[in-house]
């Protein structure tokens, strides 16, 4: 989610609620002569609001399942959940006195600052990524389809050679010791460059062939292996050829689409098990708290 | 001619006797000598135009002799090397004139012209070939034109004229440009001619030929040739021209069918339609009346929950409990509650797939034993054209099916079994081929129509050009605008296939409208809503001038699912929600073409022209009062309107049902059919699930013209300075 202007009343929200908390925790504070403890009134009413803006949090993965019911709109649960899960953060401090406590709080302390932490990299990253993804992947398609559309690049890429150097045919020739072997037909002499690029170069690349050493991965080396190649072949092959420089930028994006869907989403490989973590120990503290 | 005066004369050194008044080629024909010609046919007045029968008479010039009397004393030649080299010249000149090799000479290698030619060793004509283009009329189902074939010999015109008496062929322009015409010019598939064959017959050349059938013959398991003496002895053919079944006898075909027994089935594409000649035949809808569901995997069991809890209603909605009638290819329209009925001797059906190869509407299978004929399209067209056989069909539809037809329209329901008992022989039956106006925008308004057959295309024109306000199909109705303002048509109707349609005189609607003031409100109402929307889809015309937006075809749109790719994280949650929204079945795919930053989903656009409903077979596409187009429950899962829509927004999704075994009558097994599905705007909720269940802020249902409001006006602004 973009985090833009129309984030204002939400921000607006959060910080009166952090600026009176704030105020609040300093008053008492200032009056507990022991300091400020997890146990008092008020530390208890910290820890409620906090658990609450928690549990409020991981609601949205539950209100993700249920996407059609109409509990309101799915981007009011966003923002709550990355303002209210962001303020929980303060909240669970004041609550703790900025203490850490034994090894469950410690741990639930560790789980929330990695939560919060990890939760604001995946907001920044959803910021920024989508536009990076619309301006630099132009060819994007569907992420489940990204493989049958790199057997299709093959596909196309497979025809195109062939139709300037013609099928790859083999001939079965038979030995003077009896039996025979199979032998490649040889391509016209002069689009041969272009065969033995395919098959040493282009085709692994398509195949994601990761043993060898790809030069099309890069954009500038790709550009310059296709400027080359196309000085040594017919004029008549070069529309082919440029047919398959951009089957090569397809791939190219392909990977690059892969790459930042990885960086888009993997965060919540972390984000979310540790948030369930946190849930279930803040529930075990909490009634642990409570009961002894 | 004096009767019983003999004349003496000589021809080619024969002396001669014939009745005074006799031609010269009659003369030299009664005589067996053969003077060839193009333009004479005995069983037609000669008017010697083509002059190939010149003969020597000893006059200053030839003479053309089917037209020259023959004369006492007259001494004749035929074929003396002048008149030879001169019947040659003749020839030639009108090989320039004609195609050669012509369909005819293609065809059957009887062109007389081309034979004429070849006789003289006229492979190639000396003159150069005319200039100008005369061009072809394929717009008859049975017979094609050829005009750049045509000698103008007028043996066509004679045809229609003195033989049939049908007066629709005649002559238009001048010079080389000059070519025969049907009524005031008008293709000949639009025009008064009843497809008699007579011309066709007539035409030395290819000129006018009939559309080979032959080939294309029914090959149906278990069909019979009907023989030309049984079709002329069957009174359904009755009136129709024997040339013409000759030459078409292919083209119909007996077929008998035992109790039980499919005659065609819903869906399939076919080219013929069925006339029953005896017994009795089902026919209903197959297809389940349901909306398509997943198959009940697990996984999809908190989708198929969500459903449920938000109380969508899957089987029936609100607009499905208000139609009560599936309009088919048939005489009549089937009940949505209990969609069967029966069809009885006289009965004809199929008539929209076989003339506009539409899907077939509904299944058709034998009640009794019965016997049909099977017709290709040429032989529907000329038994249409038929006053006997449209009579009959009148009849039947006046009889049987108007007031199912009348009750089938909603704001006619109400009306009394008296009013249509009045209104059953006052009302016409009319047909259009293709592209054929029906009314015309600035006409005066004096008649009301009704659609029974085809598809008919309303539009208006305003400055910058045609604007198209709706399709309509069977069961639809238009011309109350003008009728009810007294005034002028308000737009142009036309047909876009083969259309029916059933006229209401203005007097007859006014009295409707007096009797019925109900009708008249409910047709006031409707009006208002016409008028309104189109206003409104002129005003956006109006206001958009970007390319690209018009390359896309967003202009068309009048409802996008954009997605804003600058927020979306590509999490897919607007295609979950929508498969929850629909059982499981998703409606728009996150793909499309990109405008701006913006995705243009895959989902459907609720075109302004929205070309997915032309053709449906049951009329089951429809749009709304609301802007919104939907697919109705009884579907029979032929895919046109997939084919039809230009942006793939339309999906077939198999679904598996039990139907019947062909050829088992009773035995079911379990088959997989299809049917069409498309965005909804999950009318029943105030927002679109996809919309609803984005949680980034980037999926948005739109109007494109005000959404990119904006943009488009920066982009005018540049445009000139660019």
């Amino acid at each position: 989610m973009r985090i833009d202007a129309t984030h204002r009343k939400w921000l607006i929200a959060s910080l009166i609620i952090l600026g009176v908390s704030t105020f609040v925790y300093i008053a008492y504070a200032a009056s507990s002569p022991a300091g400020p403890s997890g146990g008092s009134a008020t530390g208890l009413t910290f820890g409620i609001v906090g658990f609450a803006f928690m549990i409020f949090a991981g609601l949205l993965a539950g209100r993700k399942k249920v996407a059609i019911w109409r509990l309101g709109r799915a981007q009011t649960w966003l923002r709550g959940h990355l303002w209210l899960g962001l303020l929980s953060l303060p909240m669970i401090f004041f609550h703790a006195g900025f203490q850490f406590g034994g090894v469950l709080t410690r741990v639930l302390m560790i789980l929330l600052i990695t939560v919060v932490a990890s939760g604001l990299f995946g907001a920044a990253l959803q910021h920024y990524m989508p536009r990076m993804m619309t301006s630099e992947v132009p060819m994007e398609t569907i992420f489940e389809q990204i493989d049958h559309v790199r057997d299709q690049l093959v596909t196309e890429a497979d025809a195109l050679v062939d139709g300037v150097c013609g099928a790859t045919q083999t001939e079965q020739v038979a030995l003077s010791g009896g039996g025979a072997i199979a032998l490649a037909t040889p391509a016209p002499a002069a689009v041969l460059p272009l065969r033995d690029f395919y098959t040493r170069q282009l085709r692994p690349f398509l195949l994601h062939d990761h043993r060898r050493h790809q030069t099309l991965a890069a954009r500038a080396d790709s550009a310059r292996l296709f400027e080359g190649l196309r000085t040594v072949l017919p004029s008549d092959a070069h529309d082919a050829t440029r047919k398959l420089e951009e089957i090569c930028e397809e791939e190219r994006q392909l990977r690059r689409q892969v790459r930042m869907h990885h960086w888009q989403h993997g965060w919540l490989l972390l984000h979310v098990p540790l948030s369930l973590a946190l849930l279930l120990l803040g529930c075990v503290h909490a009634i642990m708290a409570l009961r002894y | 001619m004096s009767a019983g005066l003999m004349i003496d004369l000589t021809v080619d050194g024969k002396k001669v006797s014939v009745p005074a008044g006799t031609s010269v080629f009659d003369a030299a024909r009664l005589n067996n000598i053969e003077i060839p010609t193009l333009c004479h046919q005995q069983n037609e007045k000669p008017i010697g135009v083509c002059r190939v029968c010149v003969v020597d008479v000893g006059a200053r010039v030839f003479t053309a002799s089917c037209v020259r009397p023959a004369e006492q004393g007259m001494v004749v030649s035929t074929n003396s090397e002048k008149v030879k080299q001169a019947r040659r010249t003749l020839v030639e000149l009108l090989m320039t004139d004609h195609v050669s090799p012509c369909a005819r000479e293609r065809q059957s290698g009887d062109c007389e012209l081309e034979a004429l030619a070849k006789q003289d060793n006229l492979a190639r004509s000396r003159f150069a070939p005319q200039a100008t283009r005369r061009g072809v009329d394929d717009s008859s189902m049975s017979i094609g034109v050829d005009f750049d074939a045509c000698i103008l010999c007028d043996r066509c015109i004679r045809g229609c004229d003195e033989i049939r008496e049908n007066f629709v062929l005649g002559r238009m322009g001048k010079g080389e440009t000059t070519r025969i015409a049907f009524d005031n010019n008008l293709p000949m598939g639009e025009s008064s001619c009843v497809s008699c064959g007579e011309c066709m017959v007539s035409c030395p050349t290819g000129a006018l030929t009939n559309k080979v059938i032959n080939q294309t013959a029914i090959a149906a398991p278990g069909s019979e040739p009907v023989s030309l003496q049984e079709l002329n002895e069957l009174p359904f053919f009755e009136g129709v021209s024997g040339t013409f079944l000759s030459l078409n006898r292919n083209a119909v075909v007996r077929r008998r069918f035992k109790r039980g027994d499919v005659i065609c089935r819903e869906g399939e594409y076919g080219s013929t339609a069925f006339y029953i000649l005896d017994g009795e035949a089902r026919v209903s809808i197959a297809s389940p009346i349901a909306h398509v569901k997943t198959k009940g995997a697990v996984k999809r069991f908190l989708g198929k929950l969500s459903s449920r809890l938000t109380q969508r209603q899957n089987d029936v909605r609100d607009d499905e409990t208000g139609q009560h009638w599936i309009h088919i290819d048939a005489p009549m329209d089937l009940s949505y509650e209990n969609p069967v009925a029966t069809l009885k001797a006289g009965d004809l059906f199929g008539e929209m797939t076989c003339m506009s190869l539409y899907p077939r509407s509904a299944t058709v299978r034998a009640e009794s034993d019965c016997t049909v004929l099977e017709l290709l399209r040429n032989v529907l067209d000329i038994m249409q054209r038929n006053k006997n056989f449209r009579a009959q069909l009148d009849r039947s539809y006046r009889q049987r099916a108007l007031d199912s037809h009348l009750r089938a329209v909603p704001i006619f329901a109400g009306l009394t079994d008296e009013f249509i008992e009045g209104l059953r022989e006052k009302v016409e039956l009319l047909r259009f081929s293709p592209g054929q106006v029906i009314c015309r925008q600035g006409d005066h308004a004096d008649s009301f129509f009704l659609v029974r057959i085809g598809f008919v295309k309303v539009s208006q024109t305003h400055l910058g050009g045609d604007m198209v306000l709706a399709y309509l199909s069977r069961g639809d109705y238009f011309g109350e605008t003008g009728l009810l303002k007294g005034d002028v048509r308000t737009a142009t109707c036309s047909a876009l296939d083969h259309v029916e349609v059933v006229r209401i005189s203005a007097a007859d609607f006014a009295e409707m409208n007096r009797q019925f003031p109900e009708v008249r409100h409910q047709l006031e109402l409707v009006d208002r809503e016409r008028t309104q929307m189109n206003r409104e889809r002129l005003t956006a015309l109006s206001s958009t001038p970007l390319d690209s937006f018009l390359k896309q075809g967003l202009m068309e749109a009048q409802s996008l699912l954009l997605l804003d790719l600058d927020s979306c994280t590509r999490c897919d949650a607007c295609v979950r929600a929508c498969a929850d929204a629909h059982d499981g079945v998703t409606r728009l795919v996150r793909e499309g073409l990109r405008f701006d930053h913006y995705l243009v989903a895959t989902s459907c656009r609720q075109c302004l022209d929205p070309l997915c409903m032309v053709g449906c077979p049951v009329g089951s596409i429809r749009r709304r009062n609301s802007l919104e187009v939907i697919i109705e429950d009884w579907c029979i899962g032929c895919g046109l309107c997939a084919d039809n829509c230009p942006y793939g927004n339309i999906n077939m999704h198999p679904f598996d049902v039990f139907a019947d075994v062909p050829g088992s009558p009773g035995q079911k097994k379990a088959m997989v059919k299809q049917k069409a599905t498309s965005c909804d705007l999950c009318s029943e909720f105030a927002e679109p699930s996809c919309v609803y269940a984005c949680p980034h802020d980037a999926a948005h249902r739109v109007n494109p013209r005000q959404f990119f409001a904006g943009l488009l006006q920066q982009s005018s602004d540049k445009s000139p300075k660019d």
